[in-house]
Order: C-alpha cells, then structure tokens, then sequence
C-alpha cells in the first residue's frame, strides 16, 4: 500500500507484556498518527536453548522438551521429532501405531486451532467464542489426560511408538465428541466467522499475497490463506496420511481480497473439519496390535543426517538432526513454521492501522515457544 | 449514506443472529466446576508427584539415568555376603541397599520417562496435584529408609545433582 507518511514518526512499543501477542513478544511500531509506518517483532523473551540444550539429552529425552516449545500442540511437536529419529534409524511402525498417532495429532490440531480461533475473536473484542473453543477443547484435552496422564505436555510419542496404549472404550468417547462438536462449529460461525463486526475487522486488512506468502516461505494455514494449495500431509505424506480422503482448504477471498486476515482464519476453522473426518477415518482404521512393538531396546542412530518435515497447526515443521553415532544428538535445529510467518510480518503491517496490527497478528497465530525455542 | 444504513442494518442482523445462538446457552448447565470447593477426578494416569514405593526398590539407577532434567539422586552400596537376603515385592533380590533416594520435584518435568525406565514398576506417578510447600527445599523428597552400613566403601549410582 502506498501511504504518504507526514514525517512525524513516533515510536511505539507493543509488549512483551501485551495481552494479544500470545506470549512474550515485543513489537516496535513506527507509527505516524494513527497508521503503522513499520512494526519491527523484537523475539527472544522465551529462550530456552532447546537446540543446544538437546545436545546434552539423549535421544528419548528430547521428546519431553519438544512438547515445550509449541505448548499448543505437543502432540505435533513430538510426532515430527519422533519421526525424525524413526527416519534416521530406519524404523517402522506398525499399524495400529501410526493410526493412533493420526488421532492424536488431528486432534491436537484441532485444539490448536480452536484455541487460535478463541484468542482471535477474544482480541477483536469477542468474549464468547474464546470461552466455547476452550470448552470443546478441555475435552480433547481429557482425552489426552486419559491416555497419557497430562493435560498439555504429553510426552506421549516416543521413539519407535508410543508409551502407552490408549484406553479401552477411547475411540467411542471420540466419536461421541466429535457428534457433539461437529455442529459446533456452525454455532461459531454463525457467532464469529459470520459476524458483520469480526468481518469488517479482518477481512481485507493485513493482505498476503500468494507471491509473498510463497516467497517468505510462509507454511500452513497462513499460505493456505493466501490461496496455495499445499499440505505436507497431501504433497509429501508421511505416517500414510495419503491413504485419507481429506481436502487441503484454502482462502477463498469471499470478504475482500485474497490473503487477508479473514481468510487465515477461516482456514482454520474449516480444516477443524477436515481434521474430523481424518480422525473419524483413523478409529474405523484402527487395528490391535501392540504399540510398543518396535520401541528399540538402545536408542543409538546410525552416523547421518536427516530432515524430516511434516505439518504441524501451524503449518511445516522441520527436524534436522545430525548424528555422530552417539546416543546424544549432535545437532538438532527446528526450523519453525511460526518463525518464518514473523518475517513477513512486518510486511502485512506496514501501512495499516494500529488496531489492524492486532487483528493481523492473531491471524497469523503464532506461538512465541516456538519461535524463540 | 445507504451503504451507511445498510453497513448498520447487516451489523444488527449478524448480532441478532449469534445472540440467539448465545442465548441458547443461558438454559444450558455450566461446564465450570469451582475448583477448591469441588474437584476433578484424576485419571488414572495422571501423571503428578512422583512417589517411590522404596521397599521394591533395587537401586539399579535406570530412573537417574533416564531422567532429562537430572533431578534424581540415587547412591547405593552392596549388601554383605552375610545379610538375610532382600527381595522385592516382585521377586528381584535387592542385592544395592539404597540409602539415599531422592527426587526434586522442583526440577521435575513430569515427562514420566523414569517410570517407564523402572524394572520393578515401583516408581510411579500419583495423582496427587496438591502439594506446593512454602520453601523450594521441601520440594526434594527423601523416599531411602535404610542407612548405609559402610558410608566410606559406598558408590554413587548417578552423576545427579539431586
Ligand atoms: S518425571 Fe521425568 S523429569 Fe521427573 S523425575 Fe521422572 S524422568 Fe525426571
Ligand atoms: S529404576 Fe526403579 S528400581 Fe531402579 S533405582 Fe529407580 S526406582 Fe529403584
């Protein structure tokens, strides 16, 4: 957008300590008047050295820290560095393991982003939906309560398989909730996604194009908001997720034009849906079998490298380990999906208002344990 | 002026519609439940505090040596040729006397991998979530009951800072 800026430019800071930044994160606005001239994200308030940290932690305790970097969807988090280390090591997984693994990581991303709708409207103003999203999903979280004994850090994937099995009866509960929530999200469109206000409020503001999106190397549902169609789960599956019928949506630009916050959410929003027919397809799927079948007895990959990438909610999430053949990885870098959204950023921010700056940071929904890691 | 009026007519319209929807919910029972007063039900995983069942301990240090955070401190000795030999709930002879067993659940992350580690399943995870103490000390726990007889002769299990 071109904006005549009067030359008056004030400094602005945003955070850390701002409720809508969803973590710790500092943004410095330039603004000139009411419009943002420039917002430059100043990261790094939730360091914990995950990387170089994981180099003193053998193989099977890094699973416990990955959980920490993106709290709102452990369960993603330790699938791709659970698959990672399988990829390294050359083990496979039985059936039973990778449908169970499906189920939990659709239904972690349903969590994800109901909790990413929530927020959003809660930052536009909207009270309601933030308190129904973290009603539905308490009950996916029960569900991971019962299978693996915690609410948010799971630990539940581990190398080779899973450490426990699910309970008997989990697939009907599942099924149960996934009735009883499926409707749901008619209720929160027609409460949010639908509402004149929320609209007039995200949709045609922080617009990415898909050449920017693409360029940026934005993933997820933020390039999926832009209009591109790619998956990691459709372009290049893993764990058998081709054998699922389930479509990749994306941004269809009905408000506005194509890319905009509006769009971004939605995405969301309706690949909840996809998520339950993947999870619905995984419970008819599933067979006995026993999950820890292949869990190896020493965890010592061979002397390699490997990158392994698959979607998390916030879109692809990549594990490169470097193994010198010792029990400890060498070097693990993540590269995150939310540390790349923050780059483009500052360009969606540049020439709107201060108020947009909300609005286009909680569509972007970016966890700050990720990004700084 | 008529984009205007019907900008205000499609908000009212749109509010309208998810108050009725919102509405439903006033005759609806709540989901909250007023924490001190009523409380969940734990599952039976739950994984909270830690607890040692220290009599079918064999002091073998899986645990210390499983544990990311460090925050186990297992020492040992050998028991002499000439004690009444010790056995564990399981049948394991407890050839270590474990003296000192310690866990900072301060510096616990509750990943639960040490109970996985532990051959005679005596290390678990309770379901007890109520137990914040006023000093960061009381947070280490001390499940040994047994002394050392030897204290000079003994061996430390694990590198652990405990
Ligand atoms: S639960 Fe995890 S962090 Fe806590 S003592 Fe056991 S292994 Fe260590
Ligand atoms: S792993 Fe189990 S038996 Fe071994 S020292 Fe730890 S608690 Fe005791």
């Amino acid at each position: 957008m071109e904006v005549n800026y009067s030359g008056d430019i004030m400094t602005l800071n945003m955070g850390p300590q701002h409720p809508s930044t969803h973590g710790v994160l500092r943004l410095e606005l330039k603004t000139d008047g009411e419009i943002v001239a420039d917002a430059i994200p100043h990261i790094g308030y939730l360091h914990r050295c995950f990387e170089k940290h994981v180099e003193n932690v053998d193989y099977a305790g890094v699973v416990p820290f990955t959980d920490r970097m993106d709290y709102c969807a452990a369960m993603n988090m330790e699938l791709g560095y659970v698959l990672a280390v399988e990829k390294l090591m050359g083990i496979e997984v039985n059936e039973r393991t990778r449908y169970l693994r499906i189920i939990m990581a659709e239904l972690g991303r349903i969590a994800s982003h109901l909790i990413a709708a929530g927020t959003y409207g809660n930052d536009i103003g909207s009270f309601t939906p933030f308190l129904w999203c973290f009603r539905d999903r308490e009950d996916i979280l029960d569900f991971f309560e019962e299978t693996c004994g915690a609410r948010l850090l799971y630990n539940y994937n581990c190398i080779g398989g899973l450490t426990q099995d699910i309970k008997p009866g989990l697939e009907d509960k599942i099924l149960k909730f996934l009735d009883r929530f499926e409707p749901e999200v008619d209720n929160l469109n027609r409460l949010l996604s639908d509402n004149f206000i929320f609209i007039k409020r995200t949709a045609d503001v922080g617009i990415l194009s898909p050449e920017k999106a693409i360029s940026y190397g934005v993933t997820g549902p933020n390039l999926r908001g832009s209009g591109v169609r790619f998956d990691v789960r459709k372009d290049e599956p893993y764990l058998g997720y081709e054998e699922f019928d389930f479509d990749v949506q994306v941004g269809k630009g009905e408000h506005g034009r194509l890319g905009s916050c509006w769009d971004r959410y939605m995405v969301r929003i309706r690949e909840v849906l996809e998520s339950c027919k993947i999870v619905r397809q995984a419970i008819a799927k599933l067979s006995p079998g026993d999950v820890r079948e292949n869990v190896p007895k020493r965890i010592k990959p061979p002397k390699g490298e490997v990158y392994m990438r698959t979607e998390c909610p916030r879109g692809e999430l990549g594990y490169y380990i470097v193994s010198d053949g010792s029990p400890k990885p060498y070097r693990l870098k993540v590269k995150s999906p939310c540390f790349t959204v923050m780059s483009a950023f500052r360009d969606m921010c540049k020439g709107t208002m201060i108020a947009d700056v909300i609005s286009i940071l909680g569509s972007i929904d970016i966890v700050l344990g990720e990004i700084d890691r | 002026m008529l984009t205007y009026f019907r900008n205000i007519g499609q908000g009212i319209l749109t509010i309208v519609n998810s108050m009725a929807v919102a509405s439903r919910h006033l005759f609806k029972p709540s989901v909250t439940l007023q924490y001190p007063k009523e409380k969940w039900a734990m599952p039976e995983r739950s994984r909270m505090r830690l607890h040692n069942k220290v009599e079918d301990c064999i002091g073998c240090g899986q645990c210390a040596r499983t544990c990311p955070t460090d925050c186990i401190l297992v020492k040992t000795e050998k028991r002499g040729k000439e004690e009444p030999p010790v056995f564990a709930a399981d049948g394991t002879a407890k050839k270590l006397r474990t003296y000192v067993f310690d866990i900072d659940m301060a510096l616990c992350c509750y990943c639960g991998l040490c109970t996985f580690a532990c051959p005679t399943q005596c290390l678990v995870m309770t379901g007890d979530y109520e137990y914040s103490v006023y000093s960061i000390d009381e947070h280490i726990y001390h499940f040994a009951k047994e002394k050392p007889l030897i204290p000079a002769g003994s061996k430390e299990q694990s590198p652990s800072k405990g």
